[in-house]
């Protein structure tokens, strides 16, 4: 396989076996076993680490976020809102009179928005046709593995708010 | 060392063979000497020589090694052969233009002059050189050899191989390089008198 | 009586020598077990006095390790010393006194073997009187030991015969140096070499006797100096001479005169300094006028071109440095011969200036402090005469005697031996000294221990000498005794005491002092270590020529040395001797002496056609008591070889290698020959290191110089033939050990 080496004057045998001890790449045993037991050791240290973090895995306090107002939206109508941070998009649905659902937008299987279709009466993903069902946001057929995050929604006084997300 | 060099004199050497002696007292191969001594013809003169491997910038011992056991060092020192490797084949043996390395039956390993690298990595200056009466042997900086009549030269000819070596050879002043090859030195070559081959 | 109680076999194989090859637990022990500390101090051996530091661990020396700071030798050393650390550990140290018994030798205890001592030198003083024993000293005492052995002598012995090794060594050039210049040292130091001109060796086999200087002159010659060399051998040196002159043995002298007749014809002399500085000039620029160079070259041997050519340089340079050794000075004309060379230099006006003078190279290691404070037969301390009322009254007020009690000058070494074998002496009480190798003519002395009614020895080893004595007392190495010494250049140094004498051996300092208090005269002798005798010596040497008055062992250790004369605490020293042209002689001018030619004391003739010139090799060190118990300097030189030219090989058949038998009028001696072009094809060569069988000593002679009393070594006539028979097998020293890199 000369061919695959770039241009050299020294013949192979010379750059194989350097004589200079620093133009060797000579991997002893030594060295190997040593990066070998590193790294596991690295790993197994990691491995631990994460286990500790599980341990002590505090669920995250959702804050209360107003939403809308109710009567806001018509009945089978869709309002976008943002929780908890502004970068988490999410859509309300008014699926009676008095049922409001909301979940969030991001597509479980990869982050497309979601819409609601009135017609079917679900979620329904545009990129692969993933669908959820609209009641608990399960997925109702498509590549999504995992259902939709829904949003805790509560009536208070004439505002709809946002109190947690599960799922 | 930094900044210090070895330099061979052969012609300063009075032959009483401290160095020889001096050598084996060194930590790296304590109880064998590496120097390498002659008396040249003792029945015509007594001129006399010691040498001590001359760490070639391309070592031939090296070169030649099928096992890949001769290392020669950031620091310019060619290391006596590594022992798991050595398969004392004495090829280096052989090779070596200058005659330099040993075979050391009883160990199985070629041995040679290391230049006192448990002296000479530390910073101090390696036996052979340091006990030299004569100083035809000597570690010192290439200021101090300036004053010498002798100047320093370090490139071989061997046949067709050019050799550079780390280790100085002294040689006198008055010549750019000295012939070693026995045909510049015939008269024929300078005087048709031999046929030459077709 | 001392003849040796068992056979030599016996001894040897009880006694040694034995060959050392490795340091205390094996090549790999320091690796394991590493030195506890450095002593710095200085090598046992010869003049050169080279500075080393000894590994030392659990009170064993384990190895060496360079001293590059010390400015004589800066970290070099010969093979001698880079072994010497060898001659510890052996297995042939004596390790308690012994006593003569029908075994051989039996261990004793001290009080056994002091007390029988006394006793026995008690009954041959009572019974024959206080000069019926005698004592010999050697030049590798410490000079305090020289010093406590001058006094024991004198004060604690009564006797006037102490002499000393050295008598066959340094007494030649001192009695000329002390005859011109009234001072018995090196006018200059070695520092003085690099910046000659011109330097003259003649008599000095500076390769092998003294390795160290060898730097010296090559870093003359780098340069622009030009070297003379004027010997019988080509020795390694003459590799570089400018100049070589193959000096027929035993006529230096001619050679020397022949250079100051073409000096004076030439006008080479120095007028101002002869008349402002010296004495004598017109009588010897007479006595020279005969030796013409025609003459000159039919008796040396050396082409008048040459010597015109060496005078020439000489007389041209106002930097010119003469070197001589013993092979000058071991002649019947030792003082003559150096005196001509202290003629030429004085003449060329090099004396006293930079890069010039005359210097004499001390050959063993406390050549020049031995001879300095009372060793010698006619010396007190301070390099007093011991004929000098003045000098007797000053040194017995520091004694505490009378000037009276003190002993007038005795027998020097060879008349004390030459007196034991006629009968005169019956005792005698030695240290330092292997007579029977070092002496010539060896079977005379032999003969002449056998005679002894009391022989005492105090060594480390039994040497070849110690095998006649009836008790022999364990004494110390160099390393385990603290003390002073001088060395060639003319510079007191340190001996640091490294380990304690192993088992029972004493230091001889002690064992020394123990004897005085036996006698009885032990309040001469309150010393309880080096530094105590030390501080007498000083006291002792002041006002002398030798003035050790201002020298002090921590000023030896800052200075690195230091020159005496040292007058005071606050003097610096005298690196260089007549720096203002003063002198020690009486009038403070050199004098110049007239040489009278006489033949040597054995002439060849048809029956000895021969001339034998007896000398060194680089790895032995005197009778070889030492260095033939080291292997690796046994390996570098086996065993002795004769050096003979190939067109005397030619005459008889004789090849490399082969054994030759050399005979003298005093006896012969089979050994192996080395045929080589450097050698005067007149001349042969044979080392002295080795004793018995193979003791050159056996063939020399016991002619003295009439003034210094050193023996002719350098000039015997010989004969030699192919040796008849095979050698047995033991007149080889392959017994020993493999040679290894040998001739």
């Amino acid at each position: 396989m000369t061919w695959l080496r770039r241009g050299s004057s020294e013949p192979l045998w010379k750059e194989e076996f350097p004589v200079r001890t620093a133009d060797e790449r000579y991997v002893t045993r030594r060295q190997l076993t040593k990066f070998l037991v590193l790294t596991s050791l690295g790993m197994f240290v990691g491995n631990i680490w994460i286990l500790i973090r599980s341990i002590f895995y505090k669920a995250p306090i959702y804050g209360h976020q107003p939403v809308a107002q109710l009567g806001e939206i018509p009945v089978g109508g869709v309002k976008l809102f943002s929780y908890p941070s502004k970068d988490d998009h999410c859509i309300l649905i008014r699926t009676a009179e008095d049922e409001y659902v909301g979940y969030s937008q991001k597509c479980t299987h990869l982050s497309c928005a979601v819409y609601y279709s009135q017609a079917e009466n679900r979620l329904e993903c545009p990129c692969h046709k993933g669908f959820f069902s609209i009641k608990d946001g399960a997925v109702l057929q498509g590549p999504p593995s995992w259902p939709l995050p829904r949003i805790v929604l509560e009536a208070r006084g004439e505002q709809l708010v946002a109190i947690e997300v599960k799922g | 060392m930094f900044g210090y060099e070895f330099y061979v004199d052969p012609s300063r050497c009075i032959g009483c063979r401290s160095c020889l002696q001096a050598c084996e007292e060194c930590a790296t191969h304590r109880g064998k000497s590496m120097i390498n001594f002659d008396f040249i013809e003792r029945k015509e003169s007594i001129s006399s020589a010691a040498y001590v491997c001359w760490h070639c910038d391309e070592p031939t011992c090296a070169q030649v090694c099928p096992a890949d056991a001769i290392k020669k060092g950031e620091d310019g020192i060619v290391h006596s052969s590594l022992k798991p490797r050595c398969i004392a084949c004495n090829n280096c043996v052989l090779a070596c233009p200058f005659g330099i390395p040993k075979m050391m039956i009883p160990e199985q390993q070629m041995m040679k002059c290391d230049m006192c690298y448990d002296r000479t990595s530390i910073g101090k200056r390696p036996m052979c050189a340091t006990v030299c009466p004569s100083q035809a042997l000597s570690y010192v900086r290439p200021e101090e050899i300036a004053y010498r009549r002798e100047k320093p030269t370090n490139i071989f000819y061997f046949g067709s191989q050019k050799i550079t070596t780390k280790v100085y050879m002294m040689a006198p002043a008055e010549r750019e390089a000295i012939a070693l090859d026995v045909v510049d030195y015939m008269w024929e070559e300078n005087h048709d008198l031999v046929a030459t081959r077709e | 009586m001392a003849r040796a109680p068992v056979s030599e076999e016996i001894l040897k194989e009880k006694f040694g020598p034995h060959l050392n090859y490795k340091p205390p637990g094996g090549w790999n022990d320091e690796s394991v077990h590493p030195a506890e500390k450095l002593v710095k101090t200085h090598c046992c051996f010869c003049g050169q006095q080279c500075g080393i530091q000894l590994k030392v661990r659990e009170n064993r020396v384990i190895g060496f390790e360079p001293w590059e700071e010390f400015p004589f030798n800066r970290g070099m050393l010969c093979p001698k010393g880079v072994k010497r650390y060898l001659q510890g550990n052996h297995p042939d140290r004596l390790l308690a006194p012994l006593m003569r018994s029908d075994q051989g030798f039996s261990p004793a205890s001290w009080d056994e073997a002091l007390s029988f001592a006394v006793s026995r030198m008690r009954e041959v003083q009572d019974k024959y009187g206080k000069d019926a024993i005698a004592v010999y000293g050697g030049a590798s005492l410490s000079t305090e030991k020289s010093y406590l052995l001058g006094k024991f002598a004198r004060v604690a012995l009564g006797t006037r015969h102490i002499d000393y090794n050295g008598r066959l060594c340094m007494v030649s050039a001192g009695t000329a140096y002390k005859l011109a210049f009234g001072v018995d040292r090196s006018p200059i130091p070695w520092s003085q070499i690099p910046k000659a001109e011109v330097l003259f060796v003649i008599g000095a086999n500076i390769g092998d006797c003294a390795p160290i200087t060898t730097d010296y002159i090559w870093r003359c010659r780098d340069n622009g100096g030009k070297l003379i060399v004027a010997d019988p051998r080509m020795t390694p040196i003459t590799r570089n001479a400018d100049l070589y002159l193959p000096l027929r043995p035993g006529t230096d002298l001619v050679l020397l005169m022949g250079m100051l007749h073409v000096i004076f014809r030439d006008g080479l002399v120095d007028r101002e300094f002869i008349s402002q500085y010296t004495t004598g000039f017109e009588a010897v620029a007479e006595s020279v006028k005969e030796w013409d160079l025609r003459k000159v070259a039919e008796m040396t041997g050396v082409p008048p071109e040459s010597i015109e050519k060496a005078a020439r340089w000489i007389g041209r340079s106002k930097r010119a440095i003469m070197m001589h050794a013993r092979g000058l000075e071991h002649q019947s004309k030792g003082v003559e011969n150096c005196l001509a060379v202290l003629n030429i230099a004085l003449a060329t006006g090099n004396v006293g200036r930079e890069g010039a003078g005359p210097t004499m190279i001390t050959g063993q290691g406390n050549g020049q402090g031995g001879r300095e404070h009372g060793q010698k037969c006619d010396q007190l301390p301070g390099q007093r005469s011991l004929a000098d009322p003045a000098a007797r009254e000053y040194v017995a007020g520091v004694w505490g005697i009378k000037p009276e009690e003190l002993p007038q000058p005795g027998y020097s070494a060879q008349e004390i031996m030459n007196a034991i074998h006629s009968g005169e002496i019956k005792g005698l009480l030695s240290i330092c000294f292997n007579p029977l190798v070092s002496l010539p003519d060896a079977n005379f002395t032999r003969e002449a221990l056998s005679k002894l009614e009391f022989f005492g020895v105090i060594d480390f080893f039994l040497s070849e000498t110690a095998h006649h004595a009836d008790v022999v007392l364990a004494g110390s190495l160099q390393e385990e005794e603290d003390g002073l010494a001088c060395s060639a250049e003319g510079r007191v140094i340190h001996w640091q005491k490294s380990i304690d004498p192993p088992g029972d051996a004493r230091r001889d300092s002690d064992i020394i002092i123990d004897l005085a208090h036996r006698l009885g005269r032990g309040q001469f002798f309150p010393f309880k270590n080096p530094a105590d005798i030390f501080e007498e010596l000083r006291v002792a040497s002041r006002g002398g020529v030798a003035d050790y008055y201002g020298i002090t062992y921590e000023r030896v250790d800052k200075q690195m040395g230091i020159f005496w004369p040292c007058p005071s605490l606050d003097h610096p020293g005298t690196p260089r001797l007549f720096v203002d042209n003063k002198f020690y002689t009486h009038d403070g001018r050199a004098h110049f002496n007239v040489t009278e030619w006489r033949p040597s004391g054995d002439p060849i003739n048809e029956e000895y056609p021969l001339l034998l010139t007896t000398g060194r090799v680089v790895s032995q060190y005197l009778s070889g008591t030492q260095t033939r118990r080291i292997g690796a300097l046994v390996d570098q030189n086996p065993e002795p070889r004769a050096e003979i030219h190939p067109r005397l090989a030619e005459q008889y058949q004789i090849k490399d290698g082969d054994w030759i038998t050399v005979t003298t009028r005093r006896d012969d001696l089979t050994i192996r020959v080395m045929v080589v072009k450097t050698i005067r094809p007149d001349t042969v060569f044979i080392p002295y290191h080795w004793a018995g069988i193979s003791s050159a000593n056996r063939l020399t002679h016991r002619t003295l110089d009439p003034r210094s009393k050193i023996p002719e070594f350098k000039v015997s006539a010989c004969r030699i033939a192919g040796a008849t028979d095979e050698s047995p097998d033991d007149r080889s020293a392959h017994k020993n050990g493999a040679s290894r890199g040998g001739y």
